[in-house]
C-alpha cells in the first residue's frame, strides 16, 4: 500500500516534470525556402531511424457534423467511405514528420520536422488541387492556436501526388514513354522493312554530312547546308547536331530505336512526346564521341531529376519514407491513410480492398496508436495526442528521455506541428508501458515486436465508446460490448416529433404495433435520424414490409401520418457510396431512397456484411 | 477577386513576387505617404462602423468592392460564350454560394463645394464568417480556389488578420431565425425555470450524487438559516463561509441576498437545481446572463412568492436582453451592408454582377433560383447601382478613349484618373476636365499619396470610385450644381446607366435591375468585335464521356459523316471531358439523340461501322439537350470534371432521361413510318426550352445566318486556351 503511494507520488513528480519538458519542445519548420537542405537532412534521419511517426493538419474534419464521422454502426466499408470524403475534400495545410530511434527500453532519439503545405498551382495545370473547402471551426481553431497563415499561403511547399506526376509530365512533354513497353515486337512486315530501310539510308546520309560538315568551310557551303537542315529536319540539340524523325505510330517508334542499336554507339535516340502523351517524333542525337555521349546521358538525366524534383515538391517526403519502408506511426489510422494516399499517391479508390492494397505497396506498416492505448486498456477514448499524452503522463510511472540531437532545431524551431513529437513520445511510453520492446534489431529481417505487428494496418472505424457517445439515452442493451449484429437488424428511422428522446421514441415504437413487443433498441444518430436494432432476426424486414404495405394500422399510422419514414442498412450503404453528405443524416437518407429507386443495380451487386456492434469494430487489413 | 484579376496570373511567378514585394513597400506603414486607408478588423469595428455612418449619410456615392476566395469552382463552372444567361446566373449563383468574402472595399465620396473636390473615405474590412452564435451564421464550410488563394498571396494579402480578427456577420434571414428561435425560448423558459422539466430526466441513482445532493442540502439551509439569524445577530457563521468561499460566493443579487455559484459541472449544476426545487421554498435557482459578466448560476433567497415573481420576470428579460444583445453583435459586418441599403445611396462597382450576388447571398439570404427573382429582391435592397464597366463600355465616346487600353480596374483608372492613379505629386499640370479627389481618413485629409496595394478591397473601391466620378464629370454630370449631384442616381445624363449591369462580360449580356430585362449590347463596335456566331441554344447537344483522345475537330468529323456536312455549326470545348455540339437545325437535336440511343442498343456490325462509332467508343458516352446542360449547372455538387458532374447529376434522374429515350426509340422501333412521330416527341422536349428575351432577340439576329467554317477553330482554339 505504502508502495503504491509513493508510486502515485512519483507519478504527480513526473508529471510535473514532464510539463516542464514539453515547453521546451521544438519542431524544425520547413517552408519552401529551406525544404532543399531540409529534404537532405531528413533523407539521412529517415534512413538512421527506425520508426517516423506523422501528423497532419487540415482545413476541415467531419466533427461538426457528427454522423459524418464514424460511427459504430458503420461497416468497414461506409467508414472507408466516410474518411474517404472528408480526405477528398478537404487540404493538408501542415505535415508533421519525426523519425525516431528507440535506443534504450525508455530513451529515443527524435528529429522533428514540420512542413507547411499549400497546393500552389506551380505548373499551371490546376494541380494538385483547382479548389479546396475550408470550415471556418477548424480554422478558427488553428488560428486560435497561433498558426500563421500568412506563412502557409505565401510560402507553403506544393506537391502532386504520383498519379498527378504522371500527367503533367505527358501534358508538359518532359515524360519519356518507358521503353519497356516497347519491347513487345511482332514478327516485322514488309512496309515495317521499308520504312526501316528509308529511315536507316536518311540517317546515314545525315550522319555523314554531319561528319564531313567540318571540313568544309565556304560560304556557298554554308547556305546549302543551313537549306539542307531545314529540308532534313535537322536541328541542334545541346550543341550536338540532331535529326528529327516524325513517326504516326509506337510501333515506328520501336522500330527507328531497334535500329539505331546497328550503327556506332554515338547516336542518343530521344523520343518526343505531344500533349495528350503519344510519340511525336524521335529525335536523333550525334555525339562527338562515346564518353559525349554519356556526358550527354547524365546531363538530360540530372535535368529530368531537376524537374521532377520541382514536380514533386513535397511529396519527395512520402517518397523517402515510403522507401524506406520503415513503420509509420500514425494517430488514427484510416483518416490519416486515406489523406495521403489522396494527396499524395492517387484518388481514392471507390472500394475499401482496392484502397487497402494500394496503399500497403507504399507503406507495408501504419502502426495506429489511438488503437494501441484503446485495446491495450491504457485509454478508452484517445480524442487527440495532447489529450492522451497527459492522460498517460498522469496515470503511468514509466519516465521517459527523449533527445533532440539538431542543434537548429532548438534554437529556430517552434511549437508548430508538435503532434508528431508527441506521437513519438507517446509510443516510446506506450511501449515502455506495456513492456514491449520496440527495439528493431540492428541486422536480420528487422521485424517489429510480435506484440506490435498485431497493431499495425489495423483500421478500427469505430472510435467512440458507445456508452461514452453523445447520444446516450436510456439504452440498456449497449452495455453489451462484443454483442455483434447483423446490418439487417438494423434500420434508419426519421421524421419523427422534434425534440423526442431515445426514451420517448422507444415506447411511441411499442406502443405503435406488435412488431415492438419483443426486444428492440433505439439510438440517435442526430437530432433528425435514429436507429432501431431488432434482437430477433427479421423482424426488421417485417417492420419495413409493414411500413410500406397497406395495412398499416393504429399508432404506427398516427407516427407514418405526421411523418415517420424508414428505411434498410442497405440505403445507408447507397448513400454513402453516392456521396450524398448533407448536414442532416434523414436528409441524405431521403436523397438516397429516391435515388435507389431509379436504378436498383447499385443495391444488387453489394454483399451485405456484418459489423461488430460495438468498440471491437476493428477490421485487420493484412487479413484481407 | 474577379476574373479580370486573374489575368495577371499569366505572369510568372517570379515576376510578380517582384511586383508584389515593390507594392508591399508603398503600403507598408511606415513609409510617410503610403495610401491612406482605414483597415477596420474586429478590434476597431464598433467605432468605425459609427464613423462609416456619418460619411456614408453624407454621401454622394458609395463605391464597394470584395475580395474573395474564388471565383469559379471546378473548370467548367468558367464563363463560356455557350452560357445562356439563365446557365451564367446560375454560375454566378454556384460562386457566390461556395465562396467566401475575406475583404470588403467600402469608399463613400463626397462632393465638397469649398474646396471644389470630392473627398473620399476608404474603408477596407477584414471579413471572415465565422460562427460566433452557436447554431446560427453564416455556413461553416467555404471553398477555396488555389490559384485565388495564390494571386491574393502575391499581392500581400494579410490571411493571418483576416482569419484572426476578421469580422463575422449573419445575413438577415439567419438573424430572424435567431431571433425566431430566442423568442421561442424565450416563451418557454418561464416554465423550465418553475417546472424543472429536463432536470427529472436524470435519474441520480449514482452514489455520489446522492451524497452530493445532500451535502449541498446541509449547504444551502445553514446559509439559509444563518441569513435568518443574521437579521437578528450578524457575523456568527462566518467561520463555516470559509471553506466553501471558491464554490459559494455570497453577494446580492437584485437587492436579494445570493449565492453565486461557482466551478461545478453541468451535472453538479442540474443536480443543485433539483435540491433547491424540491427542500426550499424561499431559495431559486437562477441561471442570468449578463452582458457585463456573461452567464451566472445563482441561489436568491426571496421573502415571499411575489417577490421572488418579480424577480423572475425580471430575470427572465435581463436574459432576454443579453441574447439579443449578442445577437446584434454577432450581425456583425452586415450593419455595413444594412446601412448602404437603409441610406438608398447610389452604389458603384466595377464589373459587379458577381459582387452583388455575394453581397446578396452572405448578407440577406440564399439566392433566389432565377436570375429575375434576383434583381428584383436586389433591386428592393439596393434601388441604385451603377457599373463602371458600362459606363465605359456602353458610351461610344468612353468606348473609343478605352479602344487600346486594357479593361482592368487598375488599367482604367490610369487612363481616367492619371493625376490620381500618379499620386497628385505628379509634376504635369491638372487639366479642368479631371475631377479632384481628396482623400480623408481619421479626420485628416490628403491630396497626396504613393499608389495603394493592387486587389486591395478598399484601394479597389477608391479607385472605382475616381473613375466613376471622372466618368460623370466626362458624359457631362455638373457637381458643381448641388442639385445635381444630391441626386446623382436621378441625372439625366447618367441615368440610361443606372442599375445596369453586365450579366456575361463575355456575351455582353446586360440586365435591367430595375425590370429584369435583359438589355441587349447595341454598342456599335461591340457588335464588331464578336467573333462567335449568334448561338442557338434550342440546336445544341451536350456530349461527355467520350474517350478521352477524341478532340473537337474529330467529334466534328464523326457527326458530320453521319449527319452530312452542314449539319454542324460549331463544336466547342466545356473541358477535356465533354463539347457542345451547335446544329444548323433544331430538328438534328433529336435525330442524333436518337441516332446515338439505337446504337447503343444494337451491338450488330452496322454500329461497329458507323461514323459515331468511334464516339461511342467505350460505352460511356452521353449525350442531351441544352436543358440538361442547365440542369447540371444548378446541381449543388461540384466536380472538377464535367463528365463526372453529369454522371453524379444523371444519376438520380437517369430513368427520367431513359423514359424519354425509350419511349422515343420504341415508338420508332414500332414502325419506320411513325418516325417522324417520334422525332416531333423530341421535338417538343426541346422546344420546351423557352429562350430569354435577348437570346431571342439574339437568334432573330443571326437565324440562318450562321457560317461554320471558321467559327469552330476560333472556338477550339478558345477552348484550348
Amino acid at each position: 500500500m505504502a508502495s503504491l503511494f509513493q508510486l502515485l507520488l512519483l507519478n504527480q513528480k513526473r508529471s510535473l516534470c514532464t510539463k516542464v519538458s514539453t515547453s521546451k519542445w521544438k519542431v524544425k519548420q520547413v517552408t519552401t525556402s529551406n525544404f532543399n537542405e531540409s529534404l537532405e537532412e531528413i533523407k539521412t534521419h529517415i534512413s538512421s531511424s527506425d520508426f517516423i511517426a506523422i501528423s497532419m493538419e487540415k482545413t476541415g474534419s467531419s466533427s461538426t457534423t457528427p454522423w459524418h464521422r464514424v460511427q459504430p454502426f458503420d461497416t468497414a466499408e461506409t467508414a472507408y467511405l466516410k474518411a474517404s470524403q472528408s480526405a477528398q475534400r478537404f487540404q493538408l495545410l501542415q505535415f508533421a514528420v519525426c523519425p525516431f530511434s528507440v535506443t534504450d527500453s525508455n530513451n529515443f532519439v527524435a528529429h522533428p520536422y514540420n512542413f507547411l503545405l499549400f497546393p500552389r498551382d506551380e505548373l499551371k495545370l490546376g494541380m494538385p488541387a483547382y479548389s479546396f473547402l475550408c470550415q471556418t471551426s477548424q480554422l478558427a481553431s488553428m488560428a486560435r492556436q497561433g498558426f500563421d497563415f500568412n506563412a502557409c499561403i505565401y510560402e507553403g511547399i506544393s506537391y502532386l501526388s504520383r498519379a498527378q506526376e504522371s500527367v503533367a509530365k505527358i501534358r508538359l512533354g518532359t515524360g519519356s514513354p518507358s521503353l519497356a513497353a516497347m519491347k513487345s515486337s511482332s514478327p516485322p512486315t514488309v512496309a515495317d522493312t521499308v520504312f526501316v530501310e528509308r529511315i536507316r539510308s536518311r540517317i546515314k546520309h545525315w550522319r555523314n554530312t554531319c561528319k564531313n560538315s567540318g571540313a568544309k568551310t565556304s560560304k556557298d557551303e554554308e547556305i546549302i547546308n543551313s537549306i539542307r537542315n531545314i529540308v532534313l529536319g535537322n536541328d541542334q540539340f545541346k550543341s550536338r547536331p540532331c535529326l528529327n524523325i516524325d513517326v504516326c505510330s509506337e510501333r515506328q517508334v520501336q522500330l527507328i530505336l531497334q535500329m539505331i542499336v546497328d550503327f556506332p554507339d554515338d547516336f542518343l535516340p530521344l523520343v518526343i512526346p505531344t500533349k495528350s502523351g503519344t510519340t511525336q517524333a524521335v529525335r536523333i542525337v550525334l555525339a562527338n564521341s562515346r564518353e559525349d555521349k554519356e556526358l550527354l546521358e547524365r546531363e538530360l538525366h540530372s535535368i529530368e531529376e531537376e524537374e521532377g524534383k520541382k514536380i514533386r515538391g513535397f511529396r519527395e517526403v512520402i517518397d523517402l519514407i515510403s522507401a524506406s519502408q520503415k513503420p509509420v506511426i500514425s494517430h488514427n489510422c484510416i483518416n490519416d491513410c486515406t489523406l495521403v494516399h489522396s494527396k499524395f499517391i492517387a484518388p481514392l479508390p471507390s472500394e475499401i480492398d482496392d484502397f487497402v492494397s494500394s496503399l500497403c505497396k507504399s507503406f507495408p506498416k501504419v502502426l495506429d496508436v489511438s488503437y494501441l492505448m484503446k485495446k491495450s486498456g491504457t485509454m478508452k477514448k484517445v480524442a487527440n495526442i495532447r489529450n492522451a499524452l497527459s492522460y498517460v503522463n498522469t496515470h503511468f510511472f514509466a519516465p521517459v528521455d527523449m533527445e533532440i540531437p539538431d542543434q537548429d532545431t532548438e534554437y529556430k524551431g517552434n511549437v508548430d506541428g508538435l503532434d508528431a513529437l508527441r506521437l513519438s513520445y507517446l509510443f516510446t511510453k506506450l511501449c515502455s508501458i506495456l513492456k514491449i520492446s520496440p527495439i528493431v534489431p540492428e541486422f536480420g529481417d528487422r521485424r517489429l515486436a510480435s506484440e506490435l505487428e498485431d497493431f499495425t494496418n489495423v483500421f478500427h472505424p469505430c472510435s467512440d465508446d458507445i456508452q461514452e457517445s453523445s447520444c446516450n439515452e436510456d439504452v440498456s442493451v449497449w452495455t453489451n460490448n462484443t454483442r455483434k449484429i447483423n446490418c439487417e437488424h438494423l434500420v434508419f428511422l426519421w421524421g419523427f416529433k422534434f425534440g423526442m428522446t431515445a426514451g420517448m421514441l422507444k415506447s411511441a415504437l411499442r406502443a405503435s404495433h406488435d412488431i415492438f413487443s419483443g426486444e428492440f433498441d433505439v439510438r440517435f444518430v442526430d437530432k433528425s435520424c435514429a436507429i432501431v436494432v431488432f434482437w430477433q432476426p427479421g423482424l426488421s424486414r417485417d417492420f419495413i414490409n409493414v411500413m410500406n404495405g397497406d395495412g398499416i394500422s393504429g399508432g404506427l399510422k398516427e407516427l407514418v401520418s405526421d411523418g415517420l419514414r424508414v428505411t434498410c442498412y442497405e440505403t445507408y450503404r447507397t448513400m454513402c457510396r453516392l456521396g450524398l453528405w448533407e448536414m442532416d443524416l434523414a436528409e441524405s437518407l431521403e436523397k438516397a431512397l429516391e435515388c435507389s429507386l431509379s436504378d436498383k443495380e447499385i443495391n444488387s451487386e453489394r454483399k451485405s456484411s456484418e459489423i461488430h456492434w460495438c468498440n471491437d469494430n476493428v477490421i485487420n487489413f493484412a487479413d484481407l | 477577386m474577379k476574373p479580370r484579376k486573374l489575368h495577371s496570373s499569366i505572369l510568372s511567378r517570379a515576376l510578380s513576387r517582384a511586383l508584389s514585394s515593390s507594392t508591399a513597400t508603398t503600403t507598408s506603414p511606415q513609409c510617410g505617404s503610403a495610401f491612406p486607408l482605414k483597415t477596420v478588423t474586429v478590434a476597431n469595428f464598433e467605432p468605425s462602423l459609427t464613423e462609416l455612418r456619418h460619411h456614408v449619410r453624407s454621401s454622394d456615392f458609395v463605391a464597394i468592392d470584395l475580395e474573395m476566395t474564388g471565383v469559379t469552382s471546378s473548370p467548367w463552372r468558367d464563363s463560356f460564350e455557350f452560357d445562356r444567361s439563365d446557365v451564367r446566373y446560375l454560375k454566378v449563383r454556384d460562386s457566390a454560394s461556395r465562396f467566401a468574402v475575406v475583404q470588403f472595399g467600402v469608399c463613400p465620396f463626397r462632393w465638397d463645394h469649398s474646396i471644389q473636390s470630392f473627398v473620399a473615405y476608404p474603408y477596407n474590412f477584414f471579413v471572415f464568417p465565422r460562427q460566433e452564435l452557436a447554431g446560427f451564421g453564416p455556413c461553416n464550410e467555404f471553398l477555396c480556389q488555389t490559384t485565388s488563394m495564390d494571386f491574393l498571396a502575391r499581392y500581400q494579402f494579410d490571411f493571418n488578420a483576416c482569419i484572426h480578427e476578421g469580422i463575422s456577420y449573419l445575413s438577415r434571414e439567419q438573424e430572424r431565425e435567431a431571433i425566431r428561435s430566442l423568442n421561442s425560448t424565450h416563451d418557454s423558459e418561464w416554465s423550465d425555470i418553475s417546472k424543472l422539466n429536463d432536470v427529472r430526466d436524470t435519474p441520480s441513482v449514482n452514489m455520489a450524487d446522492i451524497l452530493f445532493t445532500a451535502r449541498m442540502k446541509d449547504k444551502f439551509s445553514e446559509w439559509r438559516d444563518g441569513l435568518l439569524q443574521e437579521q437578528n445577530q450578524s457575523g456568527q457563521i462566518q467561520g463555516t463561509r470559509k471553506d466553501s468561499k471558491q464554490q459559494f460566493q455570497e453577494m446580492f443579487f437584485k437587492t436579494h441576498p445570493a449565492l453565486k455559484l461557482d466551478g461545478f459541472t453541468s451535472r453538479q449544476l442540474k443536480l443543485i437545481q433539483l435540491v433547491v426545487k424540491k427542500h426550499f421554498k424561499d431559495l431559486s435557482y437562477f441561471n442570468v446572463n449578463n452582458e457585463v459578466s456573461g452567464s451566472q448560476q445563482i441561489v436568491v433567497y426571496t421573502d415571499s412568492e411575489d417577490e421572488l415573481n418579480l424577480l423572475l420576470k425580471e430575470v427572465k428579460e435581463e436574459n432576454h436582453r443579453a441574447k439579443e444583445a449578442k445577437i446584434q453583435s454577432a450581425v456583425g459586418f452586415r450593419h455595413v451592408i444594412d446601412l448602404l441599403s437603409s441610406e438608398q445611396k447610389l452604389i458603384v462597382g466595377h464589373n459587379c454582377f458577381l459582387d452583388i450576388a455575394h453581397v446578396y447571398s452572405k448578407f440577406i439570404g440564399p439566392l433566389p433560383g432565377t436570375p429575375e427573382e434576383f434583381v428584383a429582391s436586389v433591386n428592393k435592397c439596393f434601388p441604385h447601382i451603377a457599373d463602371t464597366k458600362i459606363l465605359m463600355n456602353t458610351n461610344f465616346m468612353l468606348q473609343e478613349r478605352m479602344k487600346k487600353s486594357k479593361k482592368s480596374l487598375a488599367a482604367a483608372f490610369t487612363m481616367f484618373c492619371p493625376q490620381i492613379a500618379g499620386g497628385s505629386k505628379s509634376t504635369e499640370l491638372v487639366s479642368p476636365s479631371h475631377v479632384k479627389v481628396n482623400v480623408e481618413v481619421d479626420d485628416s485629409r490628403s491630396s497626396s499619396w504613393n499608389p495603394g496595394g493592387k486587389h486591395e478591397a478598399g484601394y479597389d473601391a477608391f479607385m472605382t470610385g475616381c473613375i466613376f466620378a471622372q466618368l460623370c464629370n466626362d458624359l457631362g454630370v455638373d457637381f458643381k450644381l448641388h442639385e445635381s449631384s444630391k441626386q446623382l442616381a436621378f441625372n439625366e445624363k447618367l441615368r440610361k446607366y443606372i442599375n445596369h449591369l453586365y450579366l456575361s462580360w463575355m456575351h455582353g449580356d446586360i440586365i435591367d435591375l430595375n425590370t429584369g430585362d435583359k438589355v441587349a449590347n447595341s454598342t456599335p463596335s461591340y457588335n464588331l468585335k464578336r467573333r462567335y456566331p449568334k448561338i442557338m441554344f434550342e440546336n445544341i447537344v451536350i456530349i461527355w464521356g467520350f474517350p478521352s483522345n477524341i478532340k473537337a475537330g474529330e467529334v466534328r468529323e464523326c457527326i458530320s459523316k453521319a449527319f452530312g456536312l452542314t449539319a454542324i455549326v460549331s463544336v466547342y470545348h466545356l473541358d477535356a471531358t465533354a463539347v457542345f455540339v451547335q446544329f444548323s437545325k433544331t430538328e438534328l437535336v433529336s435525330d442524333f439523340l436518337l441516332l446515338k440511343e439505337s446504337l447503343e442498343r444494337s451491338n450488330g456490325p452496322i454500329s461497329v461501322l458507323h461514323p459515331l462509332a468511334k464516339l461511342l467508343e467505350g460505352g460511356n458516352t452521353c449525350a442531351a439537350n441544352y436543358d440538361t446542360y442547365k440542369e447540371i449547372c444548378g446541381s449543388p455538387l461540384s466536380e472538377t470534371l464535367f463528365a463526372d458532374q453529369a454522371n453524379k447529376v444523371s444519376m438520380k434522374w437517369k430513368t427520367k432521361l431513359i423514359e424519354n429515350k425509350i419511349s422515343l426509340s420504341s415508338e420508332e422501333h414500332e414502325s419506320s413510318c411513325l418516325h417522324d412521330n417520334a422525332n416531333d416527341v423530341a421535338l417538343n422536349l426541346v422546344e420546351k426550352i423557352k429562350p430569354n428575351k435577348i437570346d431571342q432577340l439574339r437568334n432573330d439576329q443571326s437565324r440562318g445566318q450562321a457560317s461554320p467554317s471558321e467559327i469552330e477553330e476560333s472556338c477550339v482554339a478558345e477552348a484550348n486556351l
